[in-house]
């Protein structure tokens, strides 16, 4: 039976502060001044803790004390309570206490967690809650008033010259003398020893006085406790109406403390109807069983006494006469119909306050079932109000939006690898097209097979642009490292430095992005290690005394571009020129012709180290020619620009995306190469003799300046020369090799294509020349050919 | 590692982790009048503060942290 269950549960969750009814509602709240085992809890923190909280809260505002008891296996999740306790919202005091006697030490098991927490803090309930979320069923929450924290503490050795005092303070209270009341006070807590519990009511009567000399009932309460020797009852305080006439509280505070006050008492109501339609469905659910049992009198009685005990409790004893008639003429007609003419009375009576249910009600068991509905609905709807934390544990607290998965990275390659497919198979099209055209002779259908590749070329296209969004990943990745590294690093050599990061939500592909990390490292490092100066240095040379590092990201067409800058000492061309010539990078002629934007680029040469020692940061020779061979492994380029004493500049452009590779289709003998279009400057036809030949190497002039010219075939080691057309033109491709232009001659040139480049692998991965190998549309192998390496 | 075993106390700093707690166990076991030093001890697992609890031991030096020693007062008082 569903209904009862759920009756029951949530009878449960009104009752005791379960899981369920943390997460539904703010914590139910329980009369705070009434358990005595919470006392005694509050009991446990010291006098001064108390004093400080009731000091900041006794003019306004809620505490929550707190008992969290972990669960036994919590420290092999992982968890830290001690630190989660730590680490609660507005903490007022803490302690911890054993839950049982601790076993013999070799016995113990340490990972046993055996502690519980108890906290006072002074933070709103749903910050409480969803601070504890995970763990909120290790939790019991108690909204204190302020006034509990008044908990006189110490030896009950009192005497009857107490009873005197109290007597007398009474009097002066009553007077309004509240100065007199503290003198009083005071010279006997001077008599009196420290450790009495009497010393420390005396202390509390005279906290109270200060914070509020004019809230006579919680000073009178005060003193009355002292005469009694029992804590203050508060039960008394609270019954008289209107007790405080806050004359000097400000207004405000007043109205922060009734504010309080009253959003309690509504959530009590709110959490007792809530519970009493529990009670009263559950008996009517039990009344409407069939009547021809041989116990049904016993269950008249325990319905009739339970619906009488829900009416005592929630304060309706005006209903009594009524449901006890009922009762009585149930027993008499052993027949469960009068209590359930009540119930449907005394539920419509509830949802409409003006009427009183009257003893013979007529009315049909629907429309009872039907009010019974209607007063259930507000109830449910109370405890959860519009205003409650959502903590996305339960369906219906899903965000609806912003989803995203987590796919393996195999799973979104291979879907790479099929697209790669399709734009190959895609490519045959052009192809069939051709042949329906030259070999079967329809040139219209010819013509409907481009219109239809067309169409299939854009949707590829499309698609291979989503898939590669899918691995597109932001920069930012990368450069998380970089404000701790700075850190460390700074601190280490002792210098300042501030970090900028900018364009980090530049997004490149997963590959090219984890490509980037140690390049980036190394040149962030360099540029701590030897560009930005000490502190002395840098005021010295009119600078701020902290250097800054910009590393900063951002997108120029299909190339993310990486900036690392400093403003440190820059590099001195001198310098590198003179290495790079006593390492033998360079020999004595280039030494004198070398410009100084190339010198400061021989950093990246292999081998080059400038740092006079070897330090564990750099100075190895072995860095930048690292860098930059990273960096070229995709594609990527590597410039730097420095300026002697303002600072240095590294500029990394790398491609977007690997994945396709748009190269261009050139022949020589009879074979097709692909040269990648990043490397392919121009086309040009350049007549034979404007081919010149310098000792045995040939050139060409092209717009003014001199193109050296190797032929295609020399390069790969065939033996043939390069095919001239009819008008003895050789066909140049010129290309970028290292910023310098060079021209390859080969036969002829063909189309540009987009291909998936796959790189050599097995025997073939040792062979240099080529970068790697790409299928054709009509099937045919296409070799990709590595210029740097060729030439 | 965040507790230093000296001849007669254990000293510890920063945080203690719970993987320490298993040898604190051992070396309370071993030296019942041990002597705990938690000066510059900033933080400590729950598993080691049990194990001092449990073990009735002496803190000679309390955390320089008021908030962590307000916090081990009420553990240690409560035993």
């Amino acid at each position: 039976m569903p209904t009862i269950r759920s009756a029951w549960r949530r009878r449960c969750g009104a009752a005791s502060v379960s899981d369920a009814a943390l997460k539904a509602a703010p914590p139910p709240v329980r009369d705070p001044l009434q358990n005595a085992q919470e006392l005694l809890l509050l009991s446990g923190i010291p006098e001064q803790v108390r004093m400080d909280a009731y000091r900041s809260k006794a003019t306004g505002g809620c505490l929550t004390f707190i008992a969290y008891r972990p669960a036994e296996d919590c420290f092999f999740q992982g968890d830290d309570p001690f630190f989660q306790a730590r680490q609660t919202p507005g903490i007022f005091w803490g302690g911890i206490s054993a839950r049982k006697k601790w076993p013999e030490l070799a016995e113990l098991d340490a990972y046993c967690c055996l502690l519980d927490f108890h906290l006072l803090s002074e933070a709103p309930a749903g910050e409480l809650a969803e601070y504890y979320r995970y763990v909120s069923e290790q939790l019991q929450t108690i909204p204190v008033s302020p006034r509990c924290l008044i908990l006189p503490q110490g030896d009950h050795n009192g005497g009857p010259v107490y009873e005197d005092f109290a007597g007398d303070a009474l009097g002066l209270l009553h007077d309004g003398d509240t100065e007199g009341l503290i003198r009083a006070a005071r010279s006997m807590l001077e008599l009196s020893n420290r450790e009495l519990w009497l010393s420390s009511a005396l202390r509390w009567l005279l906290l109270v006085a200060e914070l509020e000399p004019d809230n006579r009932p919680v000073l009178e309460a005060v003193i009355t406790s002292l005469s009694r020797l029992t804590a203050p009852d508060w039960h008394a305080v609270e019954a008289a109406p209107a007790a405080t006439p806050t004359a000097t509280a400000p207004a405000s505070e007043t109205s922060a403390s009734e504010e309080c006050a009253a959003g309690k008492a509504r959530l009590l109501r709110q959490e007792e109807s809530a519970a009493t339609s529990a009670i009263l469905a559950a008996q009517r659910e039990v009344l409407s069983l069939p009547d021809d049992v041989a116990w049904i009198a016993g269950r008249i009685k325990s319905a009739a006494a339970s619906l009488e005990g829900c009416l005592r409790g929630s304060g309706a004893l005006g209903q009594l006469p009524g449901l006890q008639q009922a009762g009585r003429s149930a027993q008499a007609l052993l027949s469960a119909a009068p209590l359930l003419i009540w119930l449907d009375a005394y539920a419509r009576a509830q949802a409409d306050p003006g009427q009183e249910p009257d003893d013979s009600p007529v009315s049909s068991p629907v429309d009872g079932q039907e009010s019974a509905v209607t007063q259930a609905s507000p109830a449910t709807a109370a405890t959860a109000p519009d205003g409650e934390v959502k903590f996305g544990r339960r369906v219906e607290d899903v965000y609806a939006a912003a989803k995203s998965i987590k796919v393996d990275q195999v799973k979104i390659d291979r879907l790479m690898n099929l697209i790669g497919e399709m734009v190959v198979a895609k490519n045959a099209l052009p192809y069939l097209a051709g042949r329906a055209e030259s070999v079967f002779g329809v040139p219209e259908f010819s013509r409907e097979i481009k219109a239809q590749y067309a169409v299939i070329n854009r949707i590829a296209e499309e698609m291979r642009d989503s898939i590669m969004q899918v691995r597109m990943m932001p920069v930012s990745f990368v450069f998380q490292r970089f404000p701790r590294l700075v850190r460390d690093t700074s601190n280490k050599l002792g210098k300042e430095v501030v970090l900028l990061l900018e364009g980090e939500e530049t997004e490149a592909d997963k590959n090219i992005i984890e490509s980037l990390g140690d390049p980036l490292v190394h040149i962030v490092r360099n540029s701590l290690d030897h560009g930005i100066e000490a502190p002395e240095t840098r005021l010295a040379a009119g600078k701020p005394s902290a250097g800054t590092v910009v590393i900063r990201a951002s997108q120029e067409a299909d190339r993310v571009v990486i900036e690392i800058r400093d403003d440190g000492k820059g590099i001195d061309p001198a310098v590198i020129k003179r290495k790079a010539y006593e390492k033998g990078l360079i020999d004595a002629e280039r030494l004198e012709r070398i410009t100084d934007p190339e010198a400061v680029n021989l950093v990246f040469a292999s081998g080059f180290s400038t740092a006079e020692t070897v330090s564990d940061l750099s100075g190895r020779g072995v860095g930048m020619d690292v860098v930059r061979t990273a960096i070229e492994k995709v594609n990527g380029t590597v410039q730097l620009d420095s300026e002697k004493g303002k600072g240095t500049r590294i500029r990394i452009s790398l491609p977007l995306s690997m994945a396709v590779t748009n190269v261009m289709i050139v022949e020589s003998k009879g074979q097709i190469f692909g040269v990648p279009m990043d490397a392919v400057l121009e086309t040009v036809r350049v007549p034979r003799r404007a081919i010149k030949t310098i000792k045995k190497s040939m050139a060409t002039v092209l717009r003014g300046r001199i193109v050296p010219l190797k032929g295609l075939n020399a390069l790969l080691g065939l033996a043939a020369g390069q095919k001239a057309n009819d008008e003895d033109e050789l066909a140049v491709l010129v290309v970028n090799v290292a910023g310098q232009a060079l021209g390859i001659l080969v036969d002829d040139f063909h189309e540009t294509v987009d291909i998936i480049l796959k790189p050599l692998t097995g025997v073939l991965a040792g062979l240099a020349a080529y970068a790697g190998s790409a299928l054709l549309g009509d099937g045919s192998v296409l070799m990709v050919l590595n210029v740097k390496e060729v030439l | 590692m965040a507790i230093v075993y000296k001849k007669n106390s254990a000293v510890f700093s920063e945080t203690a982790g719970a993987e320490e707690a298993e040898a604190l166990l051992e070396w309370l076991d071993k030296h019942p009048k041990g002597k705990i030093d938690l000066a510059s001890c900033t933080h400590l697992h729950p598993a080691n503060l049990q194990v001092l609890m449990a073990a009735k031991c002496s803190v000679s030096v309390r955390p320089a942290d008021l908030a962590l020693a307000a916090w081990i007062d009420s553990a240690l008082k409560s035993i």
